[in-house]
């Protein structure tokens, strides 16, 4: 990247270079993604089948394809900052229909993984991380679910974590072995305070 | 322990005397392995007596070194240390031929291939292994003997199978280098695809007008045996001797010829077609892609060659109306039988073509699903003015005229799901560039749509061609297409890719989509190659001997391939290969014989207790009991034996010497690799 | 699959804390058909494939891993009724069971709780064994409907983690199935086919917590083919699905004005009316669009 150091920001951002230069590409960061995501995103031949039928493209600026393009050429920065990368639904779509038979949800899905790692995530992800800890439900139960279950015969709680809290702990070690809860946390607090 | 020489010697071997050559082959070889240490190795090595390196032992001072060294040290045997060889095998015979030793005295270390082109990063252990398989081969070189080719004659005749545009060619070139050639069809009729399509591009020619010249010229060659109905059912022999039988499918229907065999005056079928509309029973016709009908007594089409009708007995229900109708030519037998010919050819041309991959595998795109759905072969006959709609383009599913037509390009194509075909069937680009173009000229505002991922124009005028149709006024849009819906109203398809070049998705309606379908070989391609002994590539195409050196031969002597059946071609592409199938085939024809390799096994009489037990086992056929000064012993058929060893290594009393391949020979190379070491 | 037909239940999480009636419904009719569904004690989320998936997939198997522990536990095959389930639940089973080293290093995981991976048990959705011919089938489904669901249209929607990618599944089509249709006609309901039958719901990858109008555009257009194609229902076969269709109608009219009425049910609920079940053993009434205009119908 060429900086151009002008003295007036906004000329600055508007003329900032925009050339694709090798510095940008990093090697690893497509090596990482292809593990993670147990696919060689790198035969991706751009043929556009996997937008073509995507449910978020035609209303967002979301392109898998792109997202594709920058695992081939290892644009770390640009993949991972770029907020589009959690309007994928993981419907699976793109990769049934890959003729490389490559998997780009499975490419998303690694990137998100390497994102989290850098403390990019939206929220809510976070929030689902909180709650299985808390509950082991990402979803939990409710007092007027309660009383719905208990009219319709079933137990109050369903017979999972929250008939059996003593099971929660071996969830909690599970999430603490990965540091998930702690980073959660972490991050939570910093954006919300 | 066998003797060790073969039964056929009577001179006493002289003292062996080897001349070891070790080449660089630039920094291929010398780039991974000591050339020095081997040198030097090789001196200790018992029988040898001349060593010399040099940079390329193939190049001319090369094989002097070999033929100087042989007169001027007497030697006995070579051996070279360098490629594979199936590269200079025929080089370094020569040169030691031209030495003045008999060729097959020559022994081959292959230290390329497989060791300094696979063992780069372990010099030291490639050179170790350069001086194993160089101690090797000395051994056998050691005890190699003179070895005299076999020479058998040729057949004057030649056989085509498949009477495409490759295969008509092919039989063309060869009968009017005077060679009796016959031509084998499956179909009722010559033509193959070729008969099928419109237009041809770049040109647009008709198809079919600049086919038939060709088509009439095969009916009418003195040289070419034509027969239709035919498959190929057996084949035996070898290069120059191959024994085919074809099995000449009844067609029910007889032909002038066969009617005056039979008797009748002036009989036989002229083509004229009485029978087909008194014949109660209707199917699709395969010519028109299943899209027109045809009686159970038919032909494709009225420019067949030959003219003559055929009953497809499983339609046929023996009503005998066609009989009568026929009236005095007398030219249909309901009884009729399948007729098995043996003829005999010297070489054979494989020339069977392609089928389209079914599409409707690949179920995104909706084909036989969606009536509006078509196939590129099924648009070529309705686009085409003797097709089953007379040239005009109408929706299967209202007979309406379509004005947005979408192409899909590589449909089933550069697919590694395992559905489709990994390969590019390479002519779908042009053809659905020529498609286009045949709408644009025909329907008037009529708009093509190309979902492409490529566009590959890559033949003579090829790229002019697809400037002239995006001139037209065709929409490329570069994008696979994703996935295809069908509006349940109007039956129009909705067509869903990304345009890749602007970043947005598409949806684009259509009233009819044309699939540039894969295609692939066909099942009796496979049936018959297996016949004649052909390999075919992962792909499932033929396999040629060489994709770059020899396109049109195989691994079978005096077997070759012509057009589509060894990979998708184009016309130009396929009637080239002919011509280079049908040269290369009648070279042996020519020349009336063929040196075939004397590796062939031999019976050691003297051993031989007449068991027979090896007859059955022969893969070919060569061996027989004889019965030879009132003794029962094996002879051995040299021109159908291929030396592969497998009555040699079965033999229990060690009564089968193979040529070039003895047992003491071996084992002289097992010893020396096993129990030789540093001498 | 289990001789006697039982299968540990794994319930997830938004049937039994959201939609119960589809619990009840399943276990229920399931019985009815044949099969029986114990429950699956200290089960927790899958976890939300989307969720955890995208954040360390890691955890994703070791959670998923210890769910299936459960089950091998109790030496039953598990039944589960939600696509998102069947995605982490099915296939870390079946990639456990496939890749050493993955096993492995969730194994190293799970010895610290005292659990281990075996591969010993398979994992269905109700779905499948109900369409099954061996387990039920459509006819033994058609043969015990007390109440044909008679005089409504009804829209099938699949949901994508059933049946995709299709190199990871063995449930047939992903471009046109039509074995869910005839589950339904089995009830003696109609089925319409609509535009775009095969799209996501659009709640999936955790785009319903990250941009629910997002979401919401998505399911919009859902809704939107499957009124002009005549619907007036919804089935689908998974609660995340459910929820989606469901509450996000709600959603749909705060953010984009636009009111469909569609009721939204998950196929248990349906088989479980037309089984004679009452509406309040279904707990219909926890659903956010009225479902009463469709009972009217049928009912």
């Amino acid at each position: 990247m060429v900086t151009k150091n002008y003295p007036d920001p906004k000329l600055n951002e508007k003329l900032r270079d925009r050339y694709y230069r090798r510095d940008q590409s990093n090697p690893d960061f497509t090596k990482e993604t292809e593990k993670l995501a147990g696919s060689m995103a790198h035969m991706c031949y751009q043929c556009g089948t996997c937008t073509g039928g995507c449910p978020s493209a035609p209303r967002s600026t979301y392109r898998i394809r792109e997202f594709m393009r920058r695992g081939v050429l290892g644009l770390e920065e640009e993949a991972l900052t770029d907020p589009d990368l959690w309007l994928c639904t993981t419907c699976y779509s793109c990769t049934d229909r890959c003729p490389r038979d490559l998997a780009p949800t499975d490419v998303i899905m690694a990137m998100r993984n390497l994102a989290f790692r850098r403390d990019i995530v939206p929220v809510n992800f976070l929030k689902t991380v909180q709650a299985i800890y808390a509950s082991g439900h990402g979803v939990p139960n409710n007092d007027t679910n309660r009383a719905a279950r208990e009219k319709l015969g079933l137990t109050r709680d369903p017979p999972t974590t929250h008939m059996y809290p003593e099971y929660i702990k071996g969830i909690q070690k599970i999430l603490d072995h990965y540091k998930l809860k702690e980073n959660a946390d972490r991050i939570v607090k910093e954006r919300e305070g | 322990m066998a003797e060790a020489v073969s039964p056929t010697t009577s001179e006493k071997p002289k003292a062996p005397r080897i001349g070891v050559y070790v080449c660089h082959c630039g920094t291929n070889i010398a780039g991974s392995i000591d050339i020095n240490a081997v040198k030097e190795y090789a001196k200790t090595l018992p029988n040898v007596a001349v060593v010399d390196d040099y940079q390329y032992m193939c190049s001319t001072p090369g094989q002097g070194k070999i033929e100087t060294a042989i007169k001027e040290q007497g030697l006995t045997g070579i051996v070279v240390a360098a490629c594979s060889p199936r590269l200079h095998e025929p080089t370094f015979r020569t040169a030691t031929k031209e030495g003045g030793l008999n060729p097959f005295r020559f022994e081959m270390a292959n230290i390329r291939e497989q060791n300094s082109w696979v063992h780069m990063h372990d010099q030291a252990g490639a050179t170790e292994k350069a001086k194993d398989a160089v101690r090797i081969a000395v051994a056998k070189a050691t005890l190699l003997e003179d070895l005299y080719p076999k020479t058998v004659p040729v057949e004057h005749a030649a056989m085509v199978v498949g009477a495409g545009v490759a295969g008509m060619q092919a039989a063309l070139d060869l009968a009017n280098s005077g060679i009796k050639t016959y031509l084998i069809e499956k179909a009722p009729t010559i033509g193959g695809r070729m008969s099928q399509l419109d237009k041809t591009f770049p040109t647009l020619d008709c198809s079919q007008c600049i086919l038939t010249p060709k088509m009439v010229d095969v009916g009418r060659s003195e040289n070419i045996v034509l027969m239709v109905n035919a498959e190929v059912e057996e084949v035996q022999g070898y290069i120059g001797n191959f024994d085919v039988t074809i099995r000449r499918k009844a067609t029910g229907v007889l032909s002038p010829k066969e009617a005056e065999a039979r008797g009748i005056v002036g009989g036989g079928c002229t083509g004229c077609g009485d029978c087909a509309p008194v014949c109660p029973v209707t199917k699709p016709n395969i010519f028109e892609m299943g899209m027109a009908p045809r009686k159970a007594i038919y032909i494709y089409h009225p420019q067949v060659v030959p003219l003559l009708y055929t009953i497809d007995w499983d339609a046929c229900v023996k009503c005998g109306l066609c009989v009568e109708a026929c009236g005095t030519k007398q030219a249909i037998d309901l009884e009729m039988k399948d007729e098995l010919v043996q003829v005999k050819v010297g070489t054979v041309i494989l020339a069977t073509g392609y089928e389209v991959f079914p599409i409707e595998n690949k179920e995104e795109w909706g084909y036989k699903r969606y009536e509006n759905v078509i196939s590129s072969l099924e648009f070529e006959r309705l686009i085409c003015a003797s097709g089953p709609t007379g040239g005009h383009l109408v929706r299967p599913s209202d007979g309406a005229t379509p004005k947005r037509i979408a192409f899909v390009l590589c449909a089933g194509s550069r697919d590694s799901t395992g559905v489709g075909k990994a390969y590019c069937s390479r002519f779908c680009c042009m053809y659905s560039l020529k498609h286009a173009h045949q709408i644009m000229e025909k329907i008037p505002g009529a708009v093509p749509y190309i979902f492409y991922m490529d566009i590959r124009s890559f033949g003579k005028a090829y790229e002019e061609f697809y400037y002239r149709i995006q001139d037209e006024g065709a929409k490329f849009i570069r994008g696979r297409v994703s996935n295809i819906q069908e509006d349940p109203d109007t039956k129009n398809l909705r067509v869903y890719a990304e345009d890749t070049l602007l970043g947005r998705p598409m949806e684009i309606e259509v009233d009819m989509v044309v699939l540039a379908a894969a295609v692939q070989p066909t099942e009796l391609t496979n049936k018959t190659r297996k016949l004649f002994g052909v390999s075919c590539s992962q792909d499932g195409w033929l396999l040629e001997a060489h994709p770059k050196l020899n396109p049109c031969g195989t691994t079978t002597a005096g077997v070759f391939v012509a057009g589509a059946c060894q990979s998708p071609k184009d016309i130009p592409d396929s009637v080239a290969s002919a011509e280079g199938a049908a040269s290369a085939a009648s070279i042996p024809i020519h020349r009336g014989e063929v040196e075939l390799e004397p590796y062939y096994a031999m019976c050691v009489e003297d051993k031989c207790a007449g068991c027979g037990m090896c007859v059955n086992l022969c893969p070919y056929s060569a061996l027989a009991l004889v019965e030879k000064d009132g003794r029962t012993v094996m002879q051995v058929t040299e021109a159908k034996c291929k030396g592969c060893g497998t009555c040699g290594g079965f033999c229990p009393g060690g009564a089968i010497w193979m040529n070039h391949f003895a047992t003491p020979q071996i084992v002289a190379q097992i010893d020396a690799f096993l129990l030789g070491g540093e001498q | 699959m289990n001789a006697d037909r039982k299968y540990a239940f794994y319930l997830g999480c938004i049937a039994p804390n959201r939609y119960p009636g589809s619990e009840a419904a399943s276990i229920r009719t399931s019985k009815k058909l044949g099969i029986d569904l114990v429950p699956l004690e200290g089960a927790s989320c899958c976890p939300a494939p989307g969720a955890f998936g995208s954040i360390d997939l890691n955890v994703w198997y070791a959670m998923a891993a210890r769910n299936i522990v459960l089950a091998e536990q109790k030496g039953l095959d598990i039944a589960l009724v939600c696509n998102g389930c069947y995605k982490s639940i099915y296939e870390v089973n079946h990639k456990l069971k496939h890749d050493k080293a993955l096993r492995e290093g969730v194994n190293e995981v799970l010895k610290e709780i005292d659990m281990e991976f075996k591969g010993t048990i398979d994992v269905w959705h109700l779905g499948e064994l109900l369409y099954d011919p061996e387990i039920v089938g459509v006819e033994k489904i058609r043969e015990s409907v007390k109440v044909p669901l008679k005089g409504v249209k009804i829209a099938v929607h699949y949901g994508c983690h059933l049946l995709k990618p299709k190199k990871e599944r063995h449930l047939g089509s992903t471009e046109n199935p039509m074995w869910v249709e005839e589950l339904v006609e089995a009830l003696g309901a109609e089925t319409v086919q609509y535009r775009n039958k095969m799209q996501c719901c659009g709640a999936g990858g955790g785009v319903r917590g990250y941009d629910l109008a997002h979401a919401l555009d998505i399911t919009n257009e859902k809704l939107t083919n499957m009124v002009e194609a005549g619907a007036e229902a919804v089935v689908d076969l998974c609660p995340f699905c459910q929820l989606q269709f469901d509450r996000g109608q709600i959603e749909i009219e705060e953010k984009f004005g636009i009111k469909y009425d569609m009721p939204v049910f998950h196929y248990a609920e349906l088989l479980g009316l037309a089984q004679g079940m009452n509406p309040s053993e279904l707990a219909l009434d926890l659903h956010a669009i009225n479902t009463e205009p469709f009972l009217k119908k049928v009912l």
